[in-house]
């Protein structure tokens, strides 16, 4: 890339650094004494790093802090200089002016800072502890930017509820804050965090025998919850304490005990499971969890789990349980659900493995060791990246609870993916796994398999046809024991609220590379399915090459003087074709085409419109895959440029954004996208994580977004990033591509050329501006995730009726009929007499005619009498 | 003989085009140079910088 000139943009930095850091104001005050001190403290921490486990080790910390305790003794109060110098500043930072929290005085050691108004936390990357601190704030807050060197988590409701529902208790979480912080927890927070985990995570629904359970540790919790009429109403009164009824709940209590599976014991089984995996790692990464957090506190573990406590619990109505879930809602105690899936003795199980050969990566085995974390199967979110493999986390989540098995994807293409990939990874028999779709429609055999479904398939409400309402009545009729929902983020409330209620299981995971919704509706998540349990951090996974390393770039290609003026006039979608077909775009695609394909690089350039795509395709001469490319065509290209070394570059409409899985490429162009779509620009990001060549010494794949300037272009495009920038990359701008100029055989160099193009354009059909035209959404495929049209339109709409345009001889089916209207000749009209007339008339004027002339020729007297 | 106090402007092709097009709604531009400058009304300068950067903050994505 040494030949193009590239301006660093201050996009990526000002997103992390749009919250001023109180901090920066003191940084010429920053004691260096520890340096010598912790030096060997330093290396001790990171020698006990179990490879990439979540452990987090304090006690190296906390020897440092007593030690520079000692040496530099309690100084609380400011220096006068100091204070002198943040009358100086504070006023640059508004009401954002912290600078009354006063610095512990060996803040310099301790990485991350907390803004007592919103909860927004900030932590330095590259403190030493930055890795252990960074396991605990996933664990507790959600992160909202995380590039280079300062991250940015945020505390909200949610992410506590989640900390709670992986086990850590309020008190921890506020000493282990209080101990990574610059300045003292703010009272503001410590009230905050206290009062969300107060309710958060107490009440627990479970599933045992069939029976739906309320249980808590904390019995004047269930005190609380029964004195609501609801609730109360919902309980099942068994004859054991009828008579003590609202008094106490003790009836669970023994077998619950005996229920109960350590996390050891877990680990152990899980460990064989994932023979092929290094033992040592996996028994670190696993137990690693479980004293994650009870080494942080440095107390004895006997609040952490159910394992000394005494459970609580009421049986509650199975039809009542909507109700009462939404109660608990409403009261602030929303119910974690967990499934004793290894005391189940009810459901049948499922006789499914991994293959030995499969390998589980270690962070793939955190994100499991947060959902089994107690024996149980907890319900939440795991978000992964695209092509770190979450299948595959599903699929031994799968095969660790063994019961039968709901598998719910959005469209007919990813449920063919989903069956084949369970057949590849684990030893499911072909007679377990069965597909449900709109073409098929199967049954597994036995008393437990796997079923792959779509989510509208299951939740269609509208009249079915007859083995679909078979094959519905089987889904609804049976217990399940896990229901796995792949890309929760994509799917409409309504549809999730049809589709949890109407199927019953134990255990609920979604996975998901985004979690942005484009309507930000991401709360109703956590109420349907439960909380995020883990979030992979990219760049991470990108430097342990899990996923590969990608160089992101948007180039900036300025507008034609012509064509932005006929952009300027034109107000309808038409703009968007003008700005796709600027030819400057086409000389920016054609040199980064060259560029990539003389380095040896596999370009996939991808345009949402189709017009434009055929137009660059043919102009450059590459091979293109649209909607309405043949299957046996496609197949073709796809082979060559999967082999052949001429075929380098190929052109993908929407249909490449999720169902063509091309593991050769390893740079991207972008034409033409959906607005500001940003889980696009994440998926299609996505199709070059998993880059073949990954690994390679310095290996880099690249990411190009080519955008016109001056036009709403760049607006969509700055809002697409925005994703991918809090992930942690960074996008360089290009404003000029050294080199094109000079650029043999470029395309549209000429002037006339230019105009010719745009009069095409302006010719070219309104309808040819709409974008992901070629792909059709099969029956079954959620709307929004085939194709574009109506991405982010109103939600819950079926695509029932099609609409078209045309004319009204189309629609009256003459459009092939022609008529023309043809002038006669003027000639022939000339030459032509008039029409004679009728003989009748002829005979009488000759006869007048006679009668006249005779008549003239006699006297004028006699002629009257003798007329006649 | 008339004169108008005129005011040279250097822009670049795109935002040209954008000045031709207000231009079309309230006539400010005495003459087009050549492709990079403009000639416009001395007093029209503010009310023409003003607009014009309002048109160009349409396309410009800001976090709020």
């Amino acid at each position: 890339m040494s030949n193009k000139r590239l301006a660093p943009e201050g996009i990526a930095e000002s997103s992390s650094s749009k919250r001023p850091r109180p901090g920066r104001a003191d940084d010429e005050y920053v004691e260096i004494e520890d340096s010598d001190a912790d030096d060997d403290d330093r290396t001790a921490a990171e020698a006990a790093l179990v490879p990439r486990a979540a452990t987090i080790n304090f006690s190296a910390l906390t020897r440092k802090l007593a030690q520079e305790r000692r040496t530099v003794g309690a100084d609380d109060g400011l220096s006068p200089h100091r204070r002198q110098q943040n009358a100086l500043v504070s006023h640059i930072f508004m009401d954002q002016d912290f600078s009354w929290l006063h610095l512990k005085p060996d803040h310099a050691s301790r990485p991350l800072w907390i803004s007592p108004e919103d909860g927004h936390i900030i932590l330095e990357a590259f403190s030493p502890i930055a890795e252990q601190a960074q396991d605990f704030l996933v664990a507790i807050s959600e992160p909202v930017s995380r590039p280079s060197f300062i991250h940015e988590y945020k505390l909200t409701s949610y992410s506590l509820y989640a900390a709670v529902s992986v086990g850590l208790q309020t008190e921890d979480i506020i000493e282990v804050l209080n101990r990574l912080s610059k300045v003292p927890v703010p009272e503001s927070i410590i009230s905050f965090i206290r009062e969300r985990t107060l309710s958060y995570g107490k009440v627990k629904l479970v599933l045992k025998h069939n029976k739906y359970f309320v249980e808590s540790n904390h019995p004047e919790t269930l005190q609380i919850l029964l004195k609501d009429k609801t609730i109360r109403d919902a309980r099942v009164v068994s004859q054991a304490n009828d008579t003590n009824k609202v008094a106490t709940f003790t009836t669970a209590k023994a077998p619950m005990k005996g229920g109960l599976v350590i996390p050891g014991t877990k680990d152990a089984d899980k460990k064989q499971d994932d023979a092929a995996k290094a033992s040592g790692a996996s028994a670190g990464t696993n137990s690693a969890d479980a004293d994650l957090f009870t080494s942080v506190v440095g107390v004895d573990a006997d609040e952490i789990d159910e394992d000394d406590d005494n459970v609580h619990a009421f049986e509650i109505d199975d039809a009542k349980i909507d109700d009462v879930k939404k109660r608990c809602n409403e009261l602030e105690y929303p119910m974690l659900e967990e499934y004793d899936f290894r005391n189940d003795t009810v459901n049948a199980n499922l006789d499914i493995d991994l293959k030995p050969a499969t390998v589980i990566r270690p962070y793939q085995e955190t994100s499991l060791s947060k959902m089994f974390g107690n024996g149980r199967a907890r319900s939440g979110i795991i978000v992964l990246p695209c092509g770190a493999g979450k299948t595959l986390v599903g699929i031994t989540a799968a095969c660790t609870i063994k019961k039968s098995c709901l598998v719910l994807c959005t469209s007919s293409v990813s449920v063919m993916q989903w069956k084949q990939q369970f057949m590849q990874w684990s030893n499911v028999t072909d007679r377990q796994i069965a597909v449900f779709t709109a073409d098929q429609k199967e049954k597994f055999a036995g008393d437990s398999g796997i079923v792959v479904s779509t989510y509208s398939m299951v939740a269609n409400t509208h009249n079915r046809s007859y083995e679909s309402k078979k094959m519905m009545e089987f889904l609804t009729s049976r217990e399940w024991g896990f229901i796995l929902l792949d890309e929760v983020h994509v799917v409409p409330a309504a549809m999730f609220r049809r589709v949890v209620t109407t199927i019953k299981a134990h255990s609920k995971l979604g996975l998901t590379a985004t979690l942005v919704r484009e309507d930000d509706k991401i709360a109703d998540l956590n109420y349907m399915i439960g909380p995020k349990l883990y979030e992979a951090n990219w760049m991470d996974l990108a430097a342990k090459g899990h996923i590969a390393n990608v160089q992101c770039a948007e180039v900036w290609c300025p507008m034609t003087p012509e064509f932005y003026r006929e952009y300027l006039r034109e107000q309808s979608r038409k703009r968007m074709l003008l700005y796709c077909m600027n030819p400057k775009k086409f000389q920016a695609c054609q040199f980064l085409i060259k560029y990539h394909e003389d380095r040896g690089d596999k370009i996939i350039v991808f345009s949402d419109n189709v017009f434009a795509l055929e137009a660059y395709a043919k102009k450059l001469r590459k091979p293109y895959i649209h909607g309405a490319t043949g299957q046996v065509e496609r197949m073709r290209i796809l082979q060559h440029f999967q082999h052949s070394p001429e075929v380098n570059t190929i052109f993908l409409s929407k249909v490449g954004d999720t169902s063509i899985d091309l593991p050769e490429a390893t740079c991207l162009i972008q034409i033409s996208s959906h607005f500001g779509s940003r889980r696009q620009e994440a998926q299609r990001l996505g199709r070059i994580l998993r880059a073949k060549r990954r690994n390679d010494e310095g290996f880099n794949a690249f990411f190009y977004s080519l955008v016109s300037k001056d036009t709403q272009e760049m607006f969509y495009s700055t809002k697409r990033q925005q994703f991918l920038i809090d992930q942690g990359y960074a996008f360089k701008v290009i404003t000029h591509l050294d080199g094109l100029e000079s650029m043999p055989d470029l395309v549209y160099k000429s002037r006339d050329e230019q105009i010719e193009l745009i009069s095409s354009v302006l010719l070219a059909n309104e309808k040819d501006a709409e974008l992901g035209t070629d792909v059709k959404a099969g029956e079954g495929d959620l709307a929004g995730t085939v194709t574009s049209l109506d991405f982010g339109g109103p939600k819950g709409k079926t695509p029932a009726a099609q609409r078209t345009m045309g004319s009204l001889t189309a629609l009256s089916g003459a459009q092939h009929m022609s008529y023309i209207e043809q002038n006669k000749s003027a000639n022939k009209k000339l030459a032509k007499e008039p029409a004679s007339r009728h003989k009748l008339f002829a005979k009488r004027d000759r006869d007048v005619a006679a009668a006249k002339k005779e008549a003239r020729g006699r006297p004028a007297g006699r002629a009257r009498p003798g007329d006649k | 003989m008339r004169a108008i106090r005129g005011a040279l402007l250097t822009c670049d092709p795109a935002v040209k085009q954008i000045l031709h097009a207000m231009n079309e709604k309230q006539s400010f531009i005495i003459h087009d140079l050549d492709d990079f400058h403009l000639l416009i009304r001395a007093e029209e300068e503010q009310r023409v910088r003003r607009e014009l950067e309002a048109e160009l903050e349409k396309n410009t994505y800001s976090l709020e």
